[in-house]
Order: structure tokens, then C-alpha cells, then sequence
């Protein structure tokens, strides 16, 4: 079963969804949160047996699917994966525990497990071809939640939100089968593996347009600025369970490719357009906390803070050094447990007032104290606070970039001040002041439900803050061998020296003290 | 003056011409059956000139699946044809669109 | 001894999490006593590191476990406790002990008394985490963790506008230092490969002194937020919309003294960078008068301590510029005490007065108050620096080392602070205590504070009176930390005149600022007198226009490019272009599906179109091909 589970891991929940079919609509709710409890269990389990001293692929397996052109159902975790497919499992065990009473549950608890599978899929494939058809397959079921569940403007947001990410992975499978073309052209033999094109050596001029290819498809993902604008309209949208799940996992695969694709297959090309990138890395910092800060709906602030932390990935993704882009997969989850939970937590509100303007609240911590508390953790955590677990994301990432460039890094850094300017004025806003609209005088407090659903991300987002080594450990020994393999891989010179060498030992600061003691 | 191939293919081209202008024109459902009829005895002429003049029968093969093709498909037009007259009292194409896109 | 370091760290953390659990629950009294209790071993604890450190001279240094490991990264939960953070810690856990006591007493009809202890032993825990680490990381926890405690606590009572918009201010501008902080500690890993303190200092010296002084410039920015110098002093002044206690706590004693703290901390770094040092040195001596100078007109009895709190602040960044830091350290100690005396008596005085805050419509208050008039004139001596108090002993030292390291400009600003300090501490004192009993007319009926209260007031008034006998002890604790020198005027006859005038020249502003403000003539001023009128009154009371100066200049504009981004650049350009792409391929559609008219007449004509398209194409290109030679050829001779 150990060779399997994540094959495992993949279909059970679609088995169940297709199953689910049969099941009542009283019991789905029960079924719903056990197949998602058993899903969880066997990524802790994953968790468990995972070997986190070991840098490479585990738990293999690979099965001809077309075998004339090398086309392999390849599957396999490392320390970069391993965790955010844990995290998909948490979060939809989470999400359809708290699930509020929509209409159609039944269909709701359906689409999140066929969800739950483009998910795992997505980060446990190792071939070209599987990731590009679970990558797109996750659309649909989003496709479904936002059109299906969403607000008055859905259909707009969800089509939006559909074509605009395909259009871009078109452009992504273009240059998937040039890659694997190239790779044809080299060895003779065809192959959509990842980890023979790991191998390839591309020259430059290659690498910078196939670079440019996966850039657009990953970048619409992410999203980076200026191609973010189907996403605020999605989570505005969307039902809070879509949200949820959109900003802790779906964006993260955007990010994720970039660590997976972009960075070890080409090395130049991500050193040639490093400058660049981190530019509009700053740019989605910066600018996205602005308009955050302009916005007058609270969930529209939580979906343009989630862009603004997606440039601070994104920076620390491209500082190519151990430092930035541990720091920056790190980040992923801590933005995906705290992206989660604000959007949760908006949800709780939106379902008492079934409104999401700043406006009509106010003074909401007289009334809801523990949902202030939480809320108010929540955006501590969001801000950066140390001993949360964006914190630790934050800190490397913007440390690794450092050595890169000091200049983008004290821009980017602004991050820190502008993201506490629009948290802090949307709490303000929201929670503080007398309570003034006769409505919210007598709101209940955070229930039960909610708090299965939020009490555990609190948890995580304290507990990796103080504690991150466990995480941290296996991504940094997976991180070390991508650019390890990047450096090697490296033609350039300029490439040789943005990406470190980590064989051999850093002698520059001793090489100075010999210089000073010699005049 | 011997009537040669040119000959055959300029009648042809003609015919085709006729029944091309014939195609598009007719408004009558009817009219546009006929006009394709030419289109497919002009393809026939060219045919069976063609395959006489480089001697090979296979030509003349062709022509023959034309005119059987050409009839089965007056049959069936003709039945459809009549359908629609009967339902709708007028065969004229304007009235015909119900596949507007 | 790990384990009286370990209970000094935690017990405040323990009593927070307790208060915490009925945070949202009403007055529950055993929070507050459970939490002074907890405050109170950790004093007890830290008195034992105190002992033990004195008796060997050893520091402690634990490493309790890996916080953050990766790449050449490794970051320990490391503490240390050496004659710097040990007096630091005294001085932390001395104060939150006394002012956990007196909060008990002055939250006693505060329907969130829980959440205020929980608030105010989270403090004390990012305070020690913030005096006790051994690495820049570790600092920064409690950095961050004090900023958070203050938003907290100056936004506590979060139904007032004033007090959540002044929260906000505390923790954005403490954020932008903080990126300089942060910037700071990036250049010291990225040079040195390390964020321990003993480790990087020793690299240091073979750093070039560019690099140096980025570093040492950087660090001292997220100083200059965390203690409030100019130009991001404002939110200081604004953070008084806080309870009292936490003014005395936070906002005097401990947390605006951090910024004093990395300096001494990373005294080794500033010591190879003289040249920071000195604009530190300068930029403190500017901040001592130009806060003192505020602080005289104001009438807002906390924000005149606030603004000497400033000043004092910067007599610290003075001392510590010029290489003193021993001097920095006890100053800083010094003023912990006598500063949280005095806010606390303010804080009786509000209490009595029903959070009035204007001291000229109190007045004879002495009659009512005594012993809250007795301590904040011994507060207030103190801080003007008259003998035998504990001011007179940090401050006088600052001024001889400035004069010994022949700064006489910071010197002659310093002396000159000195008095204008004696002035205004004496004018609040005289306003409040003296005079015509003004309070009369509004129908107020003060009483004196609970016993209890002023009892836990007394440590601060002994060690007011007596802290300088500290001074030797303290010098030969630190000297060798800190690379101390005593600082002697060569003359001695200089000293004494320097000592003497000095004096003078305090107790001379002293009795000025009686006689002009304990008479019977004192006034509610109404804005008609003529002094009132004039420039410097009005620039002084508008503090310089500053705050006027960054809301019209800084936030508005913000809040305005915010909205235009918002609405004008994501919504109408990059939004639009968006649309108008997808635009475009829909018009597409829409015009090319009329083509699908559903007229059969049509699409043939459609077809016909298409045949004859695609078989002149068929012609042009064969001919094309065909002719390939000959069309290279002429283009060639083209010149293409």
C-alpha cells in the first residue's frame, strides 16, 4: 500500500465523490467530512513515513500511458510537495467540516472531493503531461463552485476566472511539447518526465522563450500582477468554502510550478529575467496592498492581500539561493493556512449579515469577542508577526533576496509596513468604535462549526511560527538539491553567480580578514 | 475542326459556372436542386473527358458514382423537400433558417 | 542558574495565557493578582541572575532550541543573561511588578480587567525576550512582540476613536523602522554569516567600514521607531489615549528605552562606526530640546510626560552616540524609575479628577492628594536632575561625558534641555498641586487612590530618591561589558563650577516655573491672551505642525493613490485591458456569426466565397513555388 499511497491518495476521494452520488442528501455531510478525515489521515500518514532527511523523490510510481512517446503516469513527493499536499487534505477536511448550510450540499461535498484529487494530483505529478491535465482539471471543479454557489455577479467571475487561467496553461502545453521535443531532438527518445528533463541541458536563447512559455501559464496562476485581475472578482464571488480553497491551494500551484519547472529546467533564463520578475514582484507587494487598502468590502482586502504575499514568494522563489526559496515555499503554506483562515473567517460574517462591506460593521468586538480574537490573530499573523507562521516565511524570503539586491529588497520589504496599513484600518474598520448599525447589536458569536474549522489553523499558524524546523527541515534539504542541480546545470556566467555554489565552502569572509591583516 | 479535351473542359467550366451562379442566386428551394444537378454534370463532362483522353476507364467509374449519388440524393432531397412543403407551406430558402447561429 | 532564567522568561507568559483564558468574560480579581503574582517571580527570578552575575561575572547562555534552520541560516531560541540585559531585565520586571499592582487598583471598574492583565503580561514576556536574546532574530521577536503588546494596550479601550487611530499610528510607524531594523539584521547575516550576537560581533572588525555604517545606520533606524525619535516620534505623544498604567509601563519605562538597549547591545558595532555615533549622539541632543520645547506649553498633563519621556529618551541616544553607554544604561534606569512614578501619580491624579487631563483645571490638589503630591515632586526633582535623586546621577554624567569629549554644542543643547525640563516638570507639578483650586467650578470631588495603590508606588519612590547611590556598583558591573571610563574633567575646579552651576541653573527654572504657575492669578486659558497668540506659542502647541504636516502630506495623499489605483488603474486600465482582449475575441464572434445566418442561399455564397479563397491561394502559391528561383532572385535585387 506504502508504494501506492499516492495514488491512493489521488483517487479515493473521486471514488468517494462518485460514490457520494448514491448517498443521501441528510447523511452527505457525515460522509463528506469522513472521506475528507480518511484523506487526512493518510496524508498524515504520508507525513509519517516520509523521509525528511532525504533530498530526493519518494514514493514513486510510474505507469505507461503512452509509452511511444514516453508519456508515464509518474508520481512522487519530495519535501517541497509532501506538504503542501497535506495542507490540500487539511483544508478540505476543514472546509466540508465547516461547511455552512448552502443549497445543494450534496453536489458541494461532491465538487470538493473531485477538487481534492486535481489537488494532490497536481502536486504529486512528476510528468509533464499528468501535471498539465490535473492542473487543468482543477478548474473544473472551481469553475463549478464559484458559477454553481456564487454570488449575483458568478457567472462573470467564474468564466472570467476559467478562461483567463486557460489561456494562459495553453501557452504553458505549448512549450511542455517543445520541451519534450527538445528533448527528442537530444536523446533520441521521447519523454514527459520531469526528472529526464531535469537532465537537459537547454542553450540559452531555448531556455528564455520556453521560460517565457511556463512564465505566463504559471504567472496567470499565481497571480502576478498585471494578469491578477480575475481574482479578485473570483473571491469576490465565490462562496466562502471556494475562496478558502482557491486562496490556500489553487494559487499555490502557480508558485509551486515555478519551484518545479521553471527554476531547474531553466536555470539561465530564471537568472537572466531574475531582475525583472522581482520587479514586478514589488510591484504586486506594493500596489496590490494600495488597493487593498482602497477597498470598502473585507473580503475584497483579504483577496488583494493574498496577491500582495504572492509577490513576496514570488521574490523569494527567484533570490535562487537555499535561504530564499525555502523561505518562499514556506511561505506557501504560511499564506495558505492564514489566507484560509481570513477567508473563513469572513465567511462567519457574511453568513450573520450577508453583507462583506466594512461599512455596515463596526464595533463588532463588543459583541463577537472570540471572533475578534481570532480574527484579530489571523491578522497579526497576515501582517507578519514573528512566532506566526508567516513570519518565518517572510523573514527568508526577503533575507534570501537580500543577497541578490539590497535596493528591490528595502522595496519589497515596504510590504511589511503598507500590509499592516490596510489589515489594521480593515480591523479598525470592522471591529473597533462603538457598534453603530442596530443590526449587529445582537450578532451570536463564533459557533461550534466555525471553530472546527478555525481553531486548527490557529493552532498551525502558532505552532509552525514558534516550531517551523519540522516543516522547515525536509524543504530545505529538497530546496538545497534543486539548486545544487540548477547551479551545475547553469551555462551563463551570469547565472553562475546569482545561483550559489553550495558545495563549496564560502571562504569570502575569511579572504577579507586575510586581505586587512596583510596591509 | 476536331473537338478536342479544351473543348470538353471549357463546356465544363461553363456549366459550372451556370450552375455556381445558379447556386447562389435561386431563392427556390426546387431551382437550387437543379442547379446543383448541373454542378455535378459539369464535374461529370470534365470527368469523362479527362478519362478518355489519358485512356484510363477510371474516370468514366467516377462519373457513374456521381449520377448514382447525384440520384440517390434528388430522391432523398426531394422527399425532404416535400416534407417541408407540406409543413410549411413554401419552399423558399429565406424562410429556411431555422440554423441561424 | 537556566532555571532562574527560564522562570523569569515564562512566568509572565504563563500569567498572560491564564488572564487570557477569561479575556472575554467580565472582572475576574484573581487575574490581576494571579499576574502580578507571576510578574513578581519573575522579578525574584531576575534578582537571582543579578546576584549570581554579579558574584561570578559570567553571563548565562542557554540555547533552548532551533527556530529557524536552513541553508547557512541558523536561528536558536538562544538567551543570555550578561551585566547588560540583566540590568534590563531588573529594570523590566521592577516596573511591570509595580505597575501589575497598581493596575489592579486603577482598572478596578474597567469591565475588560482580564484582558488587560492578558495584554500587559504578553508585554512583559516580549519585553524579555527582547533584553534576554542572544541574536538579532530573537530581538526582533520581541520587538515586534512589544509593538503588538502596545497596539494592544494603546487601542484597549477600542470603543474611542482617538485610542484605535493612535494604536494604528503606534504599530504602522513602529513598522517602518522596523524595515529598517529588519534591512539591518539582513546586512549583518549577509556580511558576518551569523545573527548571534558574540559571533557577529567578532566578525565584525575585518568589515569594511562602508558596510559597517549601512549596518549600524539601518539598526538605528528601527531604534528611532521603537523609541520614538524624530521623525517618527509622533505616535509617542499619541499613544497616551492608553490607560495610565500602560503610559507608565510601556510608553516611559521599558519599551521606548529599546531602541536605547540595541544601541548598548550592539555597542561594539557602533564603537568601530564613530561617525553614526555621533549623528546618533546629535540626532538625541536635538530630540532632548525639541521635545522639551513642546512639552512647555502643552496642556495635556500625560503628553507633557510623554514629550519629557522623549527628551529623556534623547539625552540616552546622546550618551550612547558619544561611546557612553554605561552612562545610556543607567540613565535609562534611572529615568524607568522615576518616569513610571510619575505617570503613575498622573494617573492617581486622572482617577481623581475623572480622566481629566488638563492640569489647569486642577489646581491645590495637595490639600486632597498628598501623597501623590509628595511623589511626583520627588518624581519630577528626579527627572529635573537636583541632588541627591536619581536623575541628578545618570544626568549629570551624560553632561560631563559630553563635555569630556569636547561636544560642547551637544553639551551647551543638553544643559540648556535641563532647564526647560526643570520648567515644565515644575509647571505640571505647580498647575496640578498649587494654587487656586480651579477643579471646583466643573464639580469634581477628588479623593486620594487606594492605599494599596500607593503602597505599590513606594518601591518607585525609594529608588527615586536613592538610585543614585547605584551608580558605582553599576560602573564596575558593566565595565567590562561595556569598555567603560569613568568621566572626569581634568580640572577640578571645572567640575565643581560645572556641578554647581548646573544646579543653579535647574532649581533657578524650578522657581520660575513656581512662581508663574502656584500663584492665585492661574487661569483656565481660553485663547485669548496675548502669549497664546504668538507664533512660538502656536508652533509649540501644534507641535511644530508635524502631525499636521504628515496627515495632510503622508496619509491623504496614501489613502488618495490608494483609491486611484483602486478604482482608475486596476479597475479602468488593467482590468480593462483584460476585457477588451477578451472583448475583442467575443466582437469577433459576434460579428462573424451573422455569417450563420441559417439562409441556405447565404452560406453557399459563404462557400463559394471560400472556394474561390482557397483556390487562388492553391495557384499562388504552386506559382510560387514554382517560380521560387526567379522570385529570390528579384527579391534579392530588391535588397531584401
Amino acid at each position: 500500500m506504502l508504494d501506492h499511497i499516492l495514488s491512493l491518495l489521488i483517487f479515493f476521494p473521486a471514488l468517494a465523490a462518485v460514490f457520494g452520488f448514491m448517498i443521501q442528501k441528510e447523511s452527505m455531510r457525515a460522509y463528506g467530512v469522513s472521506v475528507a478525515a480518511i484523506e487526512f489521515a493518510l496524508a498524515l500518514w504520508l507525513w509519517y513515513v516520509f523521509d525528511g532527511s532525504v533530498s530526493g523523490m519518494q514514493f514513486m510510481e510510474s505507469l505507461p500511458l503512452v509509452p511511444s512517446f514516453g508519456i508515464n503516469y509518474t508520481l512522487g513527493v519530495d519535501g517541497i510537495s509532501v506538504f503542501i499536499i497535506i495542507l490540500s487534505a487539511f483544508f478540505t477536511l476543514l472546509g466540508i467540516g465547516s461547511l455552512t448550510d448552502t443549497k445543494q450540499v450534496k453536489y458541494m461535498i461532491i465538487t470538493l472531493l473531485f477538487l481534492q484529487m486535481t489537488m494532490v494530483g497536481v502536486f504529486a505529478a512528476l510528468d509533464a503531461i499528468v501535471f498539465y491535465i490535473f492542473w487543468e482539471l482543477s478548474l473544473v471543479p472551481m469553475l463549478y463552485i464559484i458559477g454553481a454557489w456564487g454570488g449575483p455577479l458568478r457567472i462573470y467571475a467564474s468564466i472570467k476566472f476559467f478562461l483567463y487561467t486557460f489561456a494562459g496553461s495553453l501557452v504553458m502545453l505549448v512549450g511542455m511539447l517543445f520541451m519534450a521535443y527538445f528533448y527528442y531532438q537530444a536523446t533520441g527518445v521521447w519523454s514527459f518526465a520531469l526528472l529526464d528533463w531535469y537532465r537537459l541541458i537547454l542553450p540559452e536563447t531555448f531556455q528564455l522563450w520556453l521560460f517565457a512559455a511556463f512564465f505566463l501559464g504559471f504567472a496567470i496562476k499565481v497571480p502576478m500582477f498585471p494578469f491578477h485581475t480575475w481574482l479578485p472578482y473570483a473571491h469576490g464571488q465565490a462562496p466562502t468554502i471556494g475562496s478558502v480553497i482557491l486562496a490556500a491551494i489553487l494559487l499555490k500551484m502557480g508558485t509551486y510550478a515555478f519551484v518545479r519547472f521553471s527554476l531547474p529546467l531553466f536555470p539561465d533564463a530564471a537568472a537572466f529575467f531574475m531582475i525583472p520578475i522581482a520587479i514586478i514582484a514589488i510591484i504586486m507587494v506594493i500596489y496590490t496592498a494600495m488597493v487593498a487598502y482602497a477597498q470598502k468590502d473585507i473580503k475584497q482586502v483579504v483577496a488583494y492581500s493574498s496577491i500582495s504575499h504572492m509577490g513576496i514568494i514570488i521574490l523569494g522563489t527567484f533570490a535562487l539561493n537555499v535561504e530564499g526559496i525555502t523561505g518562499s515555499i514556506f511561505l506557501m503554506l504560511g499564506h495558505g493556512v492564514v489566507a484560509g483562515a481570513l477567508f473563513l473567517l469572513v465567511g462567519v460574517i457574511y453568513d450573520r449579515r450577508h453583507t462583506k462591506l466594512m461599512s455596515e460593521f463596526g464595533g463588532l468586538a463588543h459583541v463577537m469577542p472570540r471572533y475578534a480574537t481570532i480574527f484579530g490573530i489571523m491578522m497579526m499573523a497576515s501582517v507578519g508577526m514573528p512566532l506566526t507562521i508567516n513570519f518565518v516565511g517572510e523573514f527568508l524570503s526577503l533575507l534570501g533576496f537580500y543577497q541578490q539586491s539590497h535596493i528591490l529588497t528595502l522595496l519589497a520589504g515596504t510590504g511589511i509596513i503598507v500590509g499592516a496599513i490596510y489589515m489594521l484600518a480593515a480591523y479598525k474598520k470592522a471591529f473597533f468604535g462603538e457598534v453603530t448599525n442596530e443590526k449587529n447589536k445582537n450578532l451570536p458569536d463564533i459557533n461550534k462549526r466555525e471553530l472546527f474549522g478555525l481553531i486548527p489553523l490557529v493552532i498551525v499558524a502558532i505552532w509552525l511560527g514558534v516550531y517551523p524546523k519540522p516543516v522547515l527541515e525536509p524543504i530545505n534539504n529538497s530546496v538545497k538539491s534543486i539548486v545544487q542541480l540548477m547551479h551545475n546545470k547553469s551555462t551563463t556566467a551570469l547565472a553562475k553567480e546569482r545561483i550559489p555554489n553550495l558545495v563549496k565552502p564560502k571562504v569570502v569572509i575569511i579572504e577579507k580578514t586575510i586581505i586587512e591583516e596583510v596591509h | 475542326m476536331e473537338i478536342g479535351l479544351n473543348h470538353y473542359l471549357v463546356l465544363s467550366t461553363i456549366l459550372f459556372a451556370i450552375g455556381l451562379v445558379g447556386v447562389m442566386r435561386r431563392k427556390n428551394l426546387l431551382l437550387l436542386f437543379f442547379a446543383t444537378e448541373i454542378l455535378l454534370n459539369a464535374v461529370n463532362v470534365a470527368f469523362a473527358a479527362i478519362s478518355h483522353y489519358y485512356g484510363d476507364l477510371t474516370g468514366q467509374m467516377f462519373a457513374f458514382f456521381v449520377i448514382a449519388i447525384a440520384a440517390s440524393e434528388v430522391a432523398v432531397g426531394l422527399g425532404l423537400l416535400i416534407v417541408w412543403y407540406k409543413r410549411h407551406g413554401s419552399i423558399d430558402l429565406d424562410a429556411l433558417t431555422t440554423m441561424k447561429g | 542558574m537556566e532555571k532562574y532564567l527560564y522562570i523569569a522568561l515564562f512566568a509572565p507568559l504563563v500569567g498572560s495565557l491564564f488572564s487570557a483564558l477569561f479575556a472575554a468574560t467580565p472582572k475576574k480579581l484573581f487575574t490581576g493578582i494571579v499576574g502580578s503574582l507571576l510578574i513578581f517571580t519573575s522579578f525574584v527570578a531576575s534578582t537571582m541572575l543579578l546576584l549570581y552575575i554579579l558574584k561570578t561575572g559570567e553571563p548565562i547562555h542557554v540555547t533552548m532550541m532551533t527556530w529557524m534552520e536552513t541553508g547557512d541560516l541558523y536561528i536558536p531560541f538562544g538567551f543570555v543573561v550578561d551585566q547588560i540585559s540583566v540590568t534590563m531585565m531588573m529594570v523590566v520586571t521592577l516596573v511591570s511588578t509595580v505597575v501589575h499592582v497598581y493596575a489592579i487598583g486603577y482598572m478596578d471598574h474597567d469591565k475588560s480587567f482580564n484582558r488587560f492583565f492578558a495584554w500587559l503580561s504578553a508585554f512583559v514576556f516580549s519585553m524579555m525576550i527582547l533584553v534576554m536574546s542572544d541574536n538579532y532574530a530573537g530581538l526582533f521577536i520581541g520587538w515586534e512582540g512589544v509593538g503588538l503588546c502596545s497596539w494592544g494596550l494603546i487601542g484597549f479601550w477600542y470603543h474611542k476613536e482617538s485610542a484605535t487611530w493612535a494604536a494604528n499610528e503606534a504599530f504602522i510607524m513602529n513598522r517602518i523602522a522596523d524595515l529598517g531594523m529588519l534591512i539591518g539584521i539582513f546586512l549583518v547575516y549577509w556580511n558576518t554569516g551569523t545573527l548571534q550576537y558574540d559571533e557577529a560581533f567578532a566578525v565584525m572588525p575585518g568589515l569594511d567600514t562602508a558596510t559597517l555604517t549601512w549596518m549600524g545606520i539601518f539598526l538605528f533606524i528601527g531604534a528611532m521607531g521603537k523609541s520614538a525619535q524624530f521623525p517618527l516620534h509622533t505616535w509617542l505623544a499619541d499613544a497616551m489615549e492608553g490607560p495610565t498604567p500602560v503610559s507608565a509601563l510601556i510608553h516611559a519605562a521599558t519599551m521606548v528605552t529599546a531602541g536605547v538597549y540595541l544601541v548598548v547591545r550592539s555597542n561594539e558595532l557602533y564603537s568601530l562606526i564613530p561617525n553614526v555615533g555621533l549623528f546618533i549622539a546629535s540626532l538625541g541632543a536635538f530630540v532632548a530640546i525639541f521635545a522639551a520645547s513642546m512639552a512647555l506649553v502643552n496642556r495635556d498633563m500625560k503628553r507633557i510626560i510623554a514629550y519629557s519621556t522623549l527628551s529623556q529618551l534623547g539625552y540616552m541616544f546622546a550618551a550612547a552616540g558619544l561611546g557612553a553607554y554605561w552612562v545610556a544604561l543607567f540613565h535609562l534606569m534611572a529615568h524607568a524609575f522615576f518616569k513610571a512614578l510619575l505617570f503613575l501619580g498622573a494617573g492617581n491624579v486622572m482617577h481623581a479628577m475623572h480622566d481629566e487631563l488638563d492640569p489647569f483645571k486642577m489646581g491645590g490638589l495637595k490639600k486632597v492628594m498628598k501623597w501623590t503630591w509628595i511623589m511626583m515632586t520627588i518624581a519630577s526633582l528626579a527627572l529635573a536632575g537636583i541632588f541627591p535623586f536619581a536623575g541628578f546621577f545618570s544626568k549629570d554624567t551624560i553632561l560631563e561625558a559630553a563635555f569630556a569629549e569636547h561636544h560642547f554644542v551637544i553639551y551647551g543643547v543638553l544643559l540648556f534641555t535641563a532647564g526647560l525640563t526643570a520648567f515644565y516638570s515644575f509647571r505640571l507639578v505647580a498647575l496640578i498641586f498649587h494654587g487656586e483650586e480651579r477643579y471646583k467650578i466643573f464639580g469634581i470631588h477628588p479623593h486620594e487612590a487606594y492605599r494599596f495603590m500607593l503602597i505599590a508606588m513606594s518601591p518607585l519612590l525609594i529608588l527615586a530618591m536613592i538610585a543614585g547611590i547605584f551608580k558605582e556598583p553599576f560602573f564596575s558591573m558593566v565595565e567590562e561589558i561595556l569598555g567603560a571610563a569613568e568621566y572626569h574633567i581634568h580640572s577640578h575646579a571645572t567640575a565643581l563650577i560645572m556641578l554647581v552651576g548646573t544646579q543653579i541653573f535647574v532649581a533657578l527654572a524650578i522657581l520660575y516655573a513656581y512662581k508663574k504657575y502656584a500663584n492665585k492669578k492661574v487661569m483656565v486659558p481660553d485663547g485669548t491672551s496675548a502669549i497664546e497668540n504668538s507664533f512660538i506659542y502656536k508652533l509649540l502647541f501644534n507641535q511644530y505642525y508635524i502631525p499636521y504636516f504628515y496627515e495632510e502630506y503622508i496619509v491623504k495623499p496614501y489613502r488618495e493613490i490608494s483609491e486611484l489605483f483602486w478604482t482608475k488603474v486596476d479597475m479602468k486600465i488593467v482590468d480593462a485591458t483584460v476585457d477588451g482582449i477578451a472583448g475583442i475575441v467575443y466582437g469577433t464572434g459576434e460579428k462573424t456569426r451573422q455569417m450563420q445566418s441559417g439562409n441556405l442561399s447565404t452560406m453557399l455564397k459563404w462557400m463559394v466565397a471560400g472556394l474561390v479563397g482557397l483556390l487562388s491561394l492553391a495557384v499562388v502559391f504552386g506559382l510560387a513555388a514554382r517560380y521560387s528561383d526567379e522570385i529570390l532572385v528579384f527579391l534579392s535585387a530588391l535588397g531584401v
